[in-house]
């Protein structure tokens, strides 16, 4: 495990957190959920611009290439999805949907690691 | 569109509420799904043929899942009905069946010891998509 996922992880853990709790208090998503998720965007992209770069720099990582690519690529659309699906309904359940991507960007991080050593 | 026929529709709807959360979370596993049968089919179909259509049989149930519970009407009801219900006596089998029999069974399914590599999600959805169309079933009242 290195540092991307440690980062995907303290990231996606707080968003999870943070959604969770604003499900809890019946609250509708709103900027501070909606940032989180977008964070955890934000973590993903730093990831693949690093992975870009240890690539070009000659790294060769362990599994099949472009099944790592595929599961960055999927990790990456997840957080704009949700957004997307959880202000068309906005109520407490969107939180939900929110706090879904947090956990899934973790797994997916760790099967990357899993791959890349 | 009358407003009642409006009022009539919202009620026939699964893709509201907790059902939102519902469909995402059948998207995420219809997308891990198939991308996971896609991968084992191209690369490694020989090894284990039967696993490996077994996957690409989850696959298509997760995917008419997701899509019959953000439909409305009651024949996307009906689909969504048939879908969890083969979902759930497909994680029941598959996964009774790779505990009891594990060398004849490789691990290597979303329904493999009770979906326990995924958190055993696979397990607990059905059961939550179940009570789900229970309750917004649609109304026997509305049948034309």
């Amino acid at each position: 495990m290195d540092g991307y996922f440690y980062a995907v992880l303290a990231v996606g853990l707080i968003s999870t957190i943070i959604c969770v709790v604003a499900g809890i208090m019946k609250k509708a998503p709103n900027d501070i959920t909606i940032f989180s998720v977008l964070a955890v965007e934000a973590v993903l992209l730093v990831y693949l611009i690093g992975s870009i770069v240890r690539v070009a720099l000659g790294e060769h990582m362990a599994g099949e290439a472009w099944e790592f690519w595929g599961y960055l690529a999927t990790a990456l659309m997840i957080p704009p999805a949700a957004v997307y699906w959880s202000i068309l309904e906005r109520t407490r359940w969107s939180n939900f949907v929110l706090g879904a991507v947090g956990v899934t960007a973790l797994v997916m991080a760790a099967r990357m690691n899993q791959i890349w050593y | 569109m009358t407003a009642i026929e409006a009022q009539g529709a919202k009620r026939d709807t699964r893709n509201t509420g907790p059902g939102r959360l519902l469909i995402a979370v059948y998207a995420v596993f219809a997308l891990s799904a198939t991308a996971r049968a896609g991968y084992q089919i191209a690369t490694k179909f020989s090894e284990a043929p039967l696993a490996h259509i077994l996957s690409a049989f989850a696959a298509l149930v997760y995917v008419v899942a997701t899509v019959s519970l953000a439909k409305p009407g009651r024949t996307w009801f009906r689909v969504s009905l048939a879908a969890v219900l083969v979902e759930l006596v497909g994680v029941l089998v598959v996964g009774a069946v790779s505990l009891f029999d594990p060398v004849a069974f490789p691990h290597d399914t979303v329904w493999s010891l009770f979906g326990r590599g995924y958190g055993f999600v696979p397990l607990v959805l059905p059961v939550l998509g179940l009570l789900w169309l229970n309750r917004r079933r649609p109304a026997k009242a509305a049948a034309p």
